[in-house]
């Protein structure tokens, strides 16, 4: 990841946050299928819940150092502008959102684990963005 | 703001990952710059001006000037 990260860091930033979010997605949608059906024991919800954060916790930490060392200033700026446009854009389908169900309209109901993937999903969206506008 | 830093490097052979590692940027950064869809830093303009050997308004010049 680190050299790549050198070479092509906005591919690296959004690739390895995307993934690291999939994977966290992808853990969360076995423990809820699994917990429906009663196909898996408690503790392995426990261990699958735990084990789908570690690449988010890896992705933090490497963000921090990049940030720190690594990312050049149109990067770090990339990264800023990202965060505040995903920010923005979940703040307006939010607004959206509470005004519907508000309404009487039929929305999807929402836990709020989805919309925290939600949230990080549009901060994914944030960085293409952001990093399309700087190519 | 308008640059000439295509210009200042092709006059010198370098690629843009040649400058983006004298200057201690990624290759990205030089084509954003290159492009004008991004302005430097001051701390950059400078790192690029001593580079080239030049002042910075040698380099930069805003769009308009009034």
């Amino acid at each position: 990841m680190h050299e790549s990260s050198k070479s092509k860091p906005g591919t690296t930033l959004i690739s390895s946050y995307i993934g690291a979010v999939a994977v966290w997605g992808v853990g969360r949608l076995l423990i809820r299928f699994s917990a429906e059906s009663q196909w898996l024991p408690t503790w392995v919800h426990a261990v699958v819940a735990a084990a789908s954060v570690v690449p988010l916790v890896l992705f933090a930490f490497w963000l921090r150092r990049m940030l720190a060392s690594d990312f050049d200033e149109m990067m770090q700026r990339v990264v800023l502008e990202g965060i505040a446009l995903g920010f923005a854009i979940f703040l307006t389908l939010a607004a959206l959102y509470l005004n519907l169900r508000a309404g009487g309209v039929y929305v999807p109901r929402l836990d709020p684990p989805d919309l925290v993937l939600g949230a990080a999903m549009l901060v994914a969206l944030g960085f293409a963005i952001a990093w399309r506008r700087y190519r | 703001m308008k640059n000439r830093l295509r210009v200042l490097r092709a006059e010198r052979r370098w690629s843009q990952a040649d400058l983006a590692e004298k200057l201690g940027v990624s290759r990205q950064t030089i084509n954003a710059i290159e492009t004008e869809k991004y302005d430097p830093s001051l701390p950059l303009a400078f790192r690029m001006a001593r580079l080239f050997v030049l002042e910075l308004e040698e380099i930069f010049q805003p769009e308009s000037v009034p």
